[in-house]
Protein backbone atom coordinates (compact mmCIF):
# COMPACT_ATOMS: atom_id res chain seq x y z
CA UNK A 1 0.00 0.00 0.00
CA UNK A 2 2.66 2.20 0.92
CA UNK A 3 4.12 1.53 -1.97
CA UNK A 4 1.53 2.21 -4.22
CA UNK A 5 0.74 6.06 -2.76
CA UNK A 6 5.01 6.51 -3.22
CA UNK A 7 4.19 5.78 -6.92
CA UNK A 8 1.23 8.08 -7.11
CA UNK A 9 3.68 10.42 -5.22
CA UNK A 10 5.44 10.38 -7.88
CA UNK A 11 3.90 10.36 -10.56
CA UNK A 12 2.36 13.58 -9.62
CA UNK A 13 5.43 15.14 -9.34
CA UNK A 14 6.43 13.79 -12.34
CA UNK A 15 3.20 15.77 -14.34
CA UNK A 16 4.67 19.18 -12.89
CA UNK A 17 8.15 18.69 -14.36
CA UNK A 18 7.39 20.25 -17.47
CA UNK A 19 5.57 23.34 -15.77
CA UNK A 20 8.63 23.71 -13.33
CA UNK A 21 11.49 23.29 -15.52
CA UNK A 22 9.31 25.98 -17.90
CA UNK A 23 9.39 28.43 -15.19
CA UNK A 24 12.74 27.72 -13.68
CA UNK A 25 14.33 28.19 -17.76
CA UNK A 26 12.12 31.86 -17.52
CA UNK A 27 13.49 33.12 -14.62
CA UNK A 28 16.96 32.45 -15.73
CA UNK A 29 16.18 34.09 -18.98
CA UNK A 30 14.76 37.21 -16.48
CA UNK A 31 18.73 37.16 -15.38
CA UNK A 32 20.30 41.05 -15.44
CA UNK A 33 22.40 40.89 -18.11
CA UNK A 34 24.02 44.38 -17.61
CA UNK A 35 23.78 45.08 -21.70
CA UNK A 36 21.17 47.11 -23.94
CA UNK A 37 22.54 44.78 -26.88
CA UNK A 38 21.95 41.59 -25.26
CA UNK A 39 18.80 42.68 -23.44
CA UNK A 40 16.81 43.29 -27.34
CA UNK A 41 18.14 39.41 -28.33
CA UNK A 42 16.28 37.65 -24.82
CA UNK A 43 14.41 35.12 -26.11
CA UNK A 44 10.67 34.34 -25.34
CA UNK A 45 11.60 31.55 -23.70
CA UNK A 46 7.51 30.96 -22.53
CA UNK A 47 6.55 30.57 -25.84
CA UNK A 48 9.24 28.08 -26.49
CA UNK A 49 8.61 25.82 -23.61
CA UNK A 50 4.66 25.76 -23.92
CA UNK A 51 5.02 24.64 -27.88
CA UNK A 52 7.45 22.07 -26.78
CA UNK A 53 5.99 20.57 -24.00
CA UNK A 54 2.65 20.89 -25.62
CA UNK A 55 3.88 19.22 -28.91
CA UNK A 56 5.37 16.32 -27.18
CA UNK A 57 3.52 16.03 -23.46
CA UNK A 58 0.15 17.01 -24.17
CA UNK A 59 -1.49 14.44 -21.35
CA UNK A 60 0.42 16.55 -18.60
CA UNK A 61 1.11 20.13 -20.45
CA UNK A 62 -2.54 21.75 -20.86
CA UNK A 63 -4.40 25.24 -20.35
CA UNK A 64 -3.52 25.21 -16.98
CA UNK A 65 0.44 24.96 -17.08
CA UNK A 66 0.65 27.86 -20.10
CA UNK A 67 -1.85 30.09 -18.06
CA UNK A 68 0.47 29.83 -15.00
CA UNK A 69 4.03 30.46 -17.09
CA UNK A 70 1.72 33.50 -18.77
CA UNK A 71 0.72 34.76 -15.29
CA UNK A 72 4.34 34.79 -14.61
CA UNK A 73 5.63 36.04 -17.63
CA UNK A 74 3.22 39.50 -16.83
CA UNK A 75 4.70 40.06 -13.45
CA UNK A 76 7.82 39.43 -14.43
CA UNK A 77 7.53 41.83 -17.86
CA UNK A 78 5.33 44.11 -16.98
CA UNK A 79 2.46 43.53 -19.87
CA UNK A 80 -0.84 43.75 -18.75
CA UNK A 81 -1.65 41.26 -16.26
CA UNK A 82 -3.38 38.28 -18.25
CA UNK A 83 -2.02 39.69 -21.59
CA UNK A 84 0.77 36.65 -21.78
CA UNK A 85 -1.44 34.07 -20.01
CA UNK A 86 -4.05 34.98 -23.03
CA UNK A 87 -1.36 34.27 -25.64
CA UNK A 88 -0.04 31.55 -24.27
CA UNK A 89 -3.27 29.69 -24.07
CA UNK A 90 -4.06 30.75 -27.49
CA UNK A 91 -0.47 29.22 -28.26
CA UNK A 92 -1.71 25.57 -26.64
CA UNK A 93 -4.61 25.78 -28.69
CA UNK A 94 -3.16 26.37 -31.97
CA UNK A 95 -0.31 23.66 -31.33
CA UNK A 96 -3.00 21.40 -30.24
CA UNK A 97 -5.07 21.34 -33.93
CA UNK A 98 -1.43 19.94 -36.05
CA UNK A 99 0.11 18.30 -32.78
CA UNK A 100 -0.66 14.84 -34.48
CA UNK A 101 1.33 15.83 -37.68
CA UNK A 102 3.43 17.44 -36.49
CA UNK A 103 4.78 14.82 -33.72
CA UNK A 104 5.29 12.62 -36.76
CA UNK A 105 7.32 15.04 -38.63
CA UNK A 106 10.97 15.77 -38.59
CA UNK A 107 12.68 18.32 -36.09
CA UNK A 108 13.30 20.86 -39.10
CA UNK A 109 9.73 21.17 -39.90
CA UNK A 110 8.23 21.33 -36.20
CA UNK A 111 10.93 24.48 -36.21
CA UNK A 112 9.78 26.07 -39.01
CA UNK A 113 6.12 25.83 -37.89
CA UNK A 114 7.23 27.06 -34.92
CA UNK A 115 8.84 30.15 -36.42
CA UNK A 116 5.37 30.95 -38.03
CA UNK A 117 3.46 30.53 -34.29
CA UNK A 118 6.03 32.60 -32.71
CA UNK A 119 5.47 35.02 -35.29
CA UNK A 120 1.63 35.28 -35.01
CA UNK A 121 2.06 35.45 -31.37
CA UNK A 122 4.53 37.85 -30.93
CA UNK A 123 2.80 40.41 -33.47
CA UNK A 124 -0.43 39.66 -31.95
CA UNK A 125 0.68 40.74 -28.93
CA UNK A 126 2.38 44.02 -30.70
CA UNK A 127 -1.22 44.68 -31.52
CA UNK A 128 -2.72 44.21 -28.12
CA UNK A 129 -0.15 45.95 -26.59
CA UNK A 130 -0.58 49.32 -29.14
CA UNK A 131 -4.28 48.86 -28.38
CA UNK A 132 -4.04 48.58 -24.43
CA UNK A 133 -1.79 51.75 -24.32
CA UNK A 134 -3.04 53.37 -27.82
CA UNK A 135 0.44 54.06 -28.62
CA UNK A 136 2.94 52.69 -31.55
CA UNK A 137 5.33 50.66 -31.02
CA UNK A 138 8.35 49.93 -32.54
CA UNK A 139 8.14 46.67 -34.56
CA UNK A 140 12.11 46.48 -34.39
CA UNK A 141 13.30 45.50 -30.85
CA UNK A 142 10.22 42.56 -31.23
CA UNK A 143 11.76 41.50 -34.82
CA UNK A 144 15.07 41.29 -32.87
CA UNK A 145 13.22 39.41 -30.11
CA UNK A 146 11.71 37.42 -32.47
CA UNK A 147 15.06 36.13 -34.51
CA UNK A 148 16.54 35.80 -31.08
CA UNK A 149 13.43 33.08 -29.84
CA UNK A 150 13.59 31.27 -33.18
CA UNK A 151 17.79 30.71 -32.88
CA UNK A 152 17.29 29.50 -29.43
CA UNK A 153 14.26 26.93 -29.81
CA UNK A 154 17.32 23.74 -30.88
CA UNK A 155 18.73 24.24 -27.47
CA UNK A 156 16.13 25.01 -25.53
CA UNK A 157 14.39 21.99 -27.07
CA UNK A 158 17.09 20.08 -26.52
CA UNK A 159 17.08 20.79 -22.80
CA UNK A 160 13.92 19.60 -22.55
CA UNK A 161 14.40 16.44 -25.04
CA UNK A 162 17.18 15.58 -22.15
CA UNK A 163 14.58 16.39 -19.25
CA UNK A 164 11.59 14.49 -20.73
CA UNK A 165 14.05 10.87 -21.51
CA UNK A 166 15.48 11.59 -18.11
CA UNK A 167 12.52 11.86 -15.43
CA UNK A 168 9.29 11.29 -17.57
CA UNK A 169 7.74 8.31 -18.54
CA UNK A 170 8.11 7.56 -22.37
CA UNK A 171 5.63 8.98 -24.33
CA UNK A 172 6.77 9.98 -27.98
CA UNK A 173 10.00 8.20 -29.42
CA UNK A 174 11.23 11.35 -31.61
CA UNK A 175 10.66 14.20 -29.05
CA UNK A 176 13.18 16.62 -30.58
CA UNK B 1 -24.74 -3.91 -16.05
CA UNK B 2 -26.07 -2.47 -19.34
CA UNK B 3 -27.23 0.48 -17.24
CA UNK B 4 -23.89 1.16 -15.42
CA UNK B 5 -21.97 1.20 -19.11
CA UNK B 6 -24.43 4.02 -19.59
CA UNK B 7 -23.26 6.10 -16.89
CA UNK B 8 -19.88 5.40 -17.25
CA UNK B 9 -20.43 6.87 -20.89
CA UNK B 10 -21.99 9.70 -19.15
CA UNK B 11 -19.73 10.07 -16.78
CA UNK B 12 -16.98 10.03 -19.90
CA UNK B 13 -19.02 12.99 -21.43
CA UNK B 14 -19.56 14.95 -18.34
CA UNK B 15 -15.89 14.45 -17.55
CA UNK B 16 -14.96 16.20 -21.30
CA UNK B 17 -17.65 18.94 -20.73
CA UNK B 18 -16.20 20.31 -17.69
CA UNK B 19 -12.82 20.29 -19.22
CA UNK B 20 -13.54 22.17 -22.01
CA UNK B 21 -15.78 24.29 -19.70
CA UNK B 22 -12.41 24.87 -17.52
CA UNK B 23 -10.43 26.29 -20.78
CA UNK B 24 -13.08 28.32 -21.45
CA UNK B 25 -13.06 29.73 -17.70
CA UNK B 26 -9.38 30.18 -18.26
CA UNK B 27 -9.77 32.43 -21.54
CA UNK B 28 -12.40 34.60 -19.80
CA UNK B 29 -10.29 34.60 -16.74
CA UNK B 30 -7.25 35.56 -18.69
CA UNK B 31 -9.19 38.26 -20.53
CA UNK B 32 -10.82 39.60 -17.72
CA UNK B 33 -8.12 40.13 -15.82
CA UNK B 34 -6.54 42.43 -18.57
CA UNK B 35 -9.35 44.92 -18.55
CA UNK B 36 -8.84 44.68 -14.94
CA UNK B 37 -5.63 45.91 -15.18
CA UNK B 38 -6.21 48.70 -17.16
CA UNK B 39 -8.78 49.98 -14.40
CA UNK B 40 -5.40 49.37 -11.54
CA UNK B 41 -7.68 47.07 -9.65
CA UNK B 42 -7.02 46.15 -6.72
CA UNK B 43 -7.07 42.62 -7.15
CA UNK B 44 -4.60 42.82 -10.00
CA UNK B 45 -2.01 44.73 -7.73
CA UNK B 46 -2.29 41.92 -4.71
CA UNK B 47 -2.05 39.20 -7.56
CA UNK B 48 1.53 40.76 -8.81
CA UNK B 49 2.54 41.41 -5.01
CA UNK B 50 1.94 37.68 -4.35
CA UNK B 51 3.67 35.96 -7.06
CA UNK B 52 6.70 38.65 -6.66
CA UNK B 53 7.12 37.21 -2.89
CA UNK B 54 6.58 34.11 -4.11
CA UNK B 55 8.94 34.31 -7.02
CA UNK B 56 11.15 36.60 -5.36
CA UNK B 57 13.82 33.97 -3.30
CA UNK B 58 13.87 31.51 -6.69
CA UNK B 59 15.09 34.38 -8.56
CA UNK B 60 17.83 35.89 -5.60
CA UNK B 61 19.05 32.04 -5.61
CA UNK B 62 19.68 31.66 -9.57
CA UNK B 63 21.08 35.29 -9.56
CA UNK B 64 23.44 34.51 -7.12
CA UNK B 65 25.76 32.68 -9.41
CA UNK B 66 25.15 35.16 -12.29
CA UNK B 67 26.53 38.00 -10.45
CA UNK B 68 29.62 36.37 -9.04
CA UNK B 69 30.49 35.45 -12.58
CA UNK B 70 29.58 38.94 -13.64
CA UNK B 71 31.41 40.92 -10.77
CA UNK B 72 34.70 38.44 -12.33
CA UNK B 73 34.03 39.24 -15.81
CA UNK B 74 34.08 43.29 -14.29
CA UNK B 75 37.16 42.45 -12.34
CA UNK B 76 39.56 41.40 -15.26
CA UNK B 77 37.87 43.92 -17.19
CA UNK B 78 38.67 46.73 -15.07
CA UNK B 79 42.24 45.49 -14.62
CA UNK B 80 42.78 45.62 -18.22
CA UNK B 81 41.36 49.17 -18.62
CA UNK B 82 43.29 50.75 -15.67
CA UNK B 83 45.83 52.43 -16.53
CA UNK B 84 43.55 54.44 -19.02
CA UNK B 85 41.10 55.13 -16.51
CA UNK B 86 44.22 56.32 -14.21
CA UNK B 87 44.73 58.87 -16.67
CA UNK B 88 41.53 60.13 -17.56
CA UNK B 89 40.73 60.52 -13.66
CA UNK B 90 43.74 62.47 -13.10
CA UNK B 91 42.46 64.90 -15.72
CA UNK B 92 38.82 64.81 -14.16
CA UNK B 93 40.46 65.26 -11.05
CA UNK B 94 42.20 68.42 -11.76
CA UNK B 95 38.77 70.01 -13.03
CA UNK B 96 37.30 68.67 -9.94
CA UNK B 97 39.81 70.60 -8.09
CA UNK B 98 38.39 74.10 -9.61
CA UNK B 99 34.48 73.04 -9.52
CA UNK B 100 35.14 72.48 -5.89
CA UNK B 101 36.39 75.70 -4.84
CA UNK B 102 34.24 77.46 -7.14
CA UNK B 103 31.21 75.44 -5.14
CA UNK B 104 32.14 76.19 -2.05
CA UNK B 105 32.24 80.07 -2.91
CA UNK B 106 28.71 79.26 -4.35
CA UNK B 107 27.51 77.29 -1.23
CA UNK B 108 28.52 80.28 1.32
CA UNK B 109 27.03 82.88 -0.66
CA UNK B 110 23.78 80.63 -0.96
CA UNK B 111 24.04 80.20 2.39
CA UNK B 112 23.81 84.67 3.37
CA UNK B 113 21.08 84.43 0.24
CA UNK B 114 18.79 82.66 1.92
CA UNK B 115 19.72 83.63 5.39
CA UNK B 116 18.27 86.90 3.88
CA UNK B 117 15.15 85.72 2.22
CA UNK B 118 13.94 83.89 5.51
CA UNK B 119 14.26 80.50 3.00
CA UNK B 120 13.02 77.66 4.51
CA UNK B 121 15.62 74.95 3.26
CA UNK B 122 13.66 71.02 1.94
CA UNK B 123 13.10 68.32 3.83
CA UNK B 124 15.95 66.17 3.75
CA UNK B 125 15.87 62.98 1.99
CA UNK B 126 16.40 58.97 2.86
CA UNK B 127 17.31 56.72 0.63
CA UNK B 128 18.58 52.86 0.81
CA UNK B 129 20.43 51.09 -1.59
CA UNK B 130 18.58 47.85 -3.21
CA UNK B 131 20.08 45.08 -5.19
CA UNK B 132 18.54 44.18 -8.76
CA UNK B 133 17.59 40.59 -9.27
CA UNK B 134 15.63 40.47 -12.13
CA UNK B 135 15.08 43.15 -15.16
CA UNK B 136 11.91 42.08 -17.48
CA UNK B 137 12.47 39.09 -19.98
CA UNK B 138 11.24 40.39 -23.33
CA UNK B 139 11.20 43.09 -25.77
CA UNK B 140 8.18 44.60 -24.05
CA UNK B 141 8.61 46.31 -21.29
CA UNK B 142 11.28 47.58 -19.09
CA UNK B 143 11.57 46.96 -15.60
CA UNK B 144 13.84 45.57 -12.56
CA UNK B 145 12.84 43.26 -9.67
CA UNK B 146 15.07 44.25 -6.61
CA UNK B 147 15.74 43.28 -3.07
CA UNK B 148 14.48 45.72 -0.52
CA UNK B 149 14.34 43.42 2.98
CA UNK B 150 12.41 44.72 5.61
CA UNK B 151 12.79 48.68 4.75
CA UNK B 152 9.86 50.15 4.41
CA UNK B 153 9.26 51.27 0.63
CA UNK B 154 6.14 53.03 -0.65
CA UNK B 155 4.68 52.75 -4.44
CA UNK B 156 5.45 55.90 -6.44
CA UNK B 157 9.24 56.25 -4.64
CA UNK B 158 11.67 57.29 -6.72
CA UNK B 159 14.31 55.07 -8.26
CA UNK B 160 18.26 56.93 -8.96
CA UNK B 161 21.42 55.58 -10.43
CA UNK B 162 24.68 56.92 -9.04
CA UNK B 163 23.57 59.80 -11.74
CA UNK B 164 20.12 60.71 -12.17
CA UNK B 165 16.45 58.98 -12.37
CA UNK B 166 15.89 56.07 -13.73
CA UNK B 167 12.74 55.12 -12.79
CA UNK B 168 9.75 54.96 -9.94
CA UNK B 169 8.74 52.04 -7.47
CA UNK B 170 5.55 50.06 -9.12
CA UNK B 171 4.75 47.21 -6.70
CA UNK B 172 6.03 46.37 -3.46
CA UNK B 173 5.71 43.32 -1.81
CA UNK B 174 6.74 42.24 1.52
CA UNK B 175 10.64 41.84 0.88
CA UNK B 176 11.15 42.91 -3.17
CA UNK B 177 9.90 45.50 -4.74
CA UNK B 178 9.22 46.07 -8.68
CA UNK B 179 10.89 49.19 -10.46
CA UNK B 180 9.22 50.70 -13.47
CA UNK B 181 12.05 52.18 -16.15
CA UNK B 182 11.64 55.16 -17.73
CA UNK B 183 12.12 53.58 -20.95
CA UNK B 184 8.80 51.43 -20.05
CA UNK B 185 5.51 52.62 -22.03
CA UNK B 186 3.75 52.69 -18.50
CA UNK B 187 6.13 55.25 -17.47
CA UNK B 188 4.96 59.19 -17.65
CA UNK B 189 7.03 62.21 -15.97
CA UNK B 190 6.64 65.60 -16.10
CA UNK B 191 10.13 67.32 -16.92
CA UNK B 192 11.69 70.41 -18.12
CA UNK B 193 14.64 71.46 -20.03
CA UNK B 194 16.91 73.02 -17.53
CA UNK B 195 18.57 75.59 -19.79
CA UNK B 196 15.11 77.31 -21.02
CA UNK B 197 12.50 75.85 -18.46
CA UNK B 198 10.82 74.67 -20.97
CA UNK B 199 8.09 72.00 -19.91
CA UNK B 200 7.03 68.54 -21.12
CA UNK B 201 6.24 65.05 -20.21
CA UNK B 202 9.06 61.90 -20.67
CA UNK B 203 7.14 59.04 -22.60
CA UNK B 204 8.66 55.80 -21.88
CA UNK B 205 8.42 53.86 -25.32
CA UNK B 206 10.45 50.51 -24.52
CA UNK B 207 12.84 51.57 -26.65
CA UNK B 208 16.72 52.63 -24.68
CA UNK B 209 15.38 56.27 -25.71
CA UNK B 210 12.36 57.65 -24.19
CA UNK B 211 10.55 61.12 -25.58
CA UNK B 212 9.58 64.08 -24.40
CA UNK B 213 6.18 64.60 -25.58
CA UNK B 214 3.64 67.81 -25.33
CA UNK B 215 6.11 70.85 -25.23
CA UNK B 216 5.62 73.97 -26.39
CA UNK B 217 6.15 74.03 -30.68
CA UNK B 218 7.88 77.27 -30.09
CA UNK B 219 10.11 75.89 -27.29
CA UNK B 220 13.61 76.40 -27.76
CA UNK B 221 14.89 73.07 -27.34
CA UNK B 222 18.31 72.35 -28.66
CA UNK B 223 20.47 68.73 -28.79
CA UNK B 224 22.39 68.25 -25.63
CA UNK B 225 19.77 70.14 -23.41
CA UNK B 226 20.07 68.95 -19.85
CA UNK B 227 16.44 67.11 -18.78
CA UNK B 228 15.26 67.69 -15.58
CA UNK B 229 11.87 66.55 -13.55
CA UNK B 230 9.70 69.69 -13.08
CA UNK B 231 8.02 68.62 -9.92
CA UNK B 232 4.77 68.87 -11.09
CA UNK B 233 2.48 66.42 -9.88
CA UNK B 234 4.35 65.88 -6.61
CA UNK B 235 5.30 62.23 -7.17
CA UNK B 236 9.03 63.93 -8.26
CA UNK B 237 11.14 66.34 -6.82
CA UNK B 238 11.86 69.35 -9.27
CA UNK B 239 15.69 69.72 -10.63
CA UNK B 240 16.31 65.79 -10.59
CA UNK B 241 18.52 65.11 -13.48
CA UNK B 242 16.90 62.61 -16.29
CA UNK B 243 19.11 62.42 -19.75
CA UNK B 244 20.05 64.70 -22.78
CA UNK B 245 17.59 65.53 -25.48
CA UNK B 246 19.75 63.59 -28.26
CA UNK B 247 17.21 64.17 -31.19
CA UNK B 248 14.51 66.88 -32.15
CA UNK B 249 12.02 65.51 -34.66
CA UNK B 250 9.84 67.28 -37.16
CA UNK B 251 6.93 66.69 -35.18
CA UNK B 252 7.93 68.03 -31.98
CA UNK B 253 8.65 65.34 -29.98
CA UNK B 254 12.40 64.73 -28.41
CA UNK B 255 14.77 61.81 -28.15
CA UNK B 256 15.97 61.54 -24.38
CA UNK B 257 18.95 59.68 -23.85
CA UNK B 258 19.28 58.76 -20.64
CA UNK B 259 22.10 60.47 -18.54
CA UNK B 260 22.44 56.12 -16.91
CA UNK B 261 23.58 53.72 -18.19
CA UNK B 262 20.34 51.62 -17.57
CA UNK B 263 21.50 48.24 -18.86
CA UNK B 264 24.62 48.40 -16.49
CA UNK B 265 23.36 48.65 -13.17
CA UNK B 266 23.63 46.75 -10.32
CA UNK B 267 22.49 48.63 -7.02
CA UNK B 268 19.63 51.25 -6.97
CA UNK B 269 18.94 54.28 -4.42
CA UNK B 270 15.24 53.79 -3.85
CA UNK B 271 14.60 57.88 -2.12
CA UNK B 272 11.90 59.05 0.01
CA UNK B 273 11.45 63.13 -0.79
CA UNK B 274 8.35 63.13 1.56
CA UNK B 275 6.19 63.85 -1.38
CA UNK B 276 2.94 62.76 -2.18
CA UNK B 277 2.01 59.59 -3.02
CA UNK B 278 1.29 58.02 -6.85
CA UNK B 279 -2.61 57.92 -6.59
CA UNK B 280 -2.20 61.94 -5.49
CA UNK B 281 0.18 62.72 -8.85
CA UNK B 282 -1.99 60.55 -11.49
CA UNK B 283 -5.53 62.42 -10.42
CA UNK B 284 -3.53 65.86 -10.69
CA UNK B 285 -2.20 64.96 -13.72
CA UNK B 286 -5.62 63.55 -14.98
CA UNK B 287 -7.25 66.66 -14.07
CA UNK B 288 -4.51 68.96 -16.04
CA UNK B 289 -4.74 67.16 -18.82
CA UNK B 290 -8.86 67.57 -18.74
CA UNK B 291 -8.17 71.25 -17.92
CA UNK B 292 -6.18 71.09 -21.34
Amino acid sequence: MPNKKHEQLLAFACERIPLLISLLLIFLFFMPLNSVQFNYFRPSVGIICVYYWRLNRQLIFGYFSAFIIGLMLDVYGSTPLGLNALLLLLLVAITTMPSQYLRTSSFSVRWLIFGFICMAIMLLKWLLLMLYFWHFLSLTEIMLGYFSTVMFYPLIATLNVWIAQKFLPPENIDEL
Amino acid sequence: MKQRKVWLIRFGELKVFFRRLFVVLLFLTAFLTILLSRVDSLIVSAVDKVIIDVTGPVMQVLEFPARTMHQAYTYFYDISHIYAENKQLRSENKQMMILQNKVRTLEVENQLLARLLNYVPPQEVSYMSARIIAESGDNFAHLLLVYIGDEAVRKGQVVLSNESVIGRVDTVGEHFAKIILITDINSRIPVLIERTRARGILSGNNTAIPEMIFTRSNADIQVGDVVVTSGVGGLFPSGLPIGFISAVNEDGSMKVEPMADISRLEYVRIVDYGLAGENEFSEDFTESNDAK
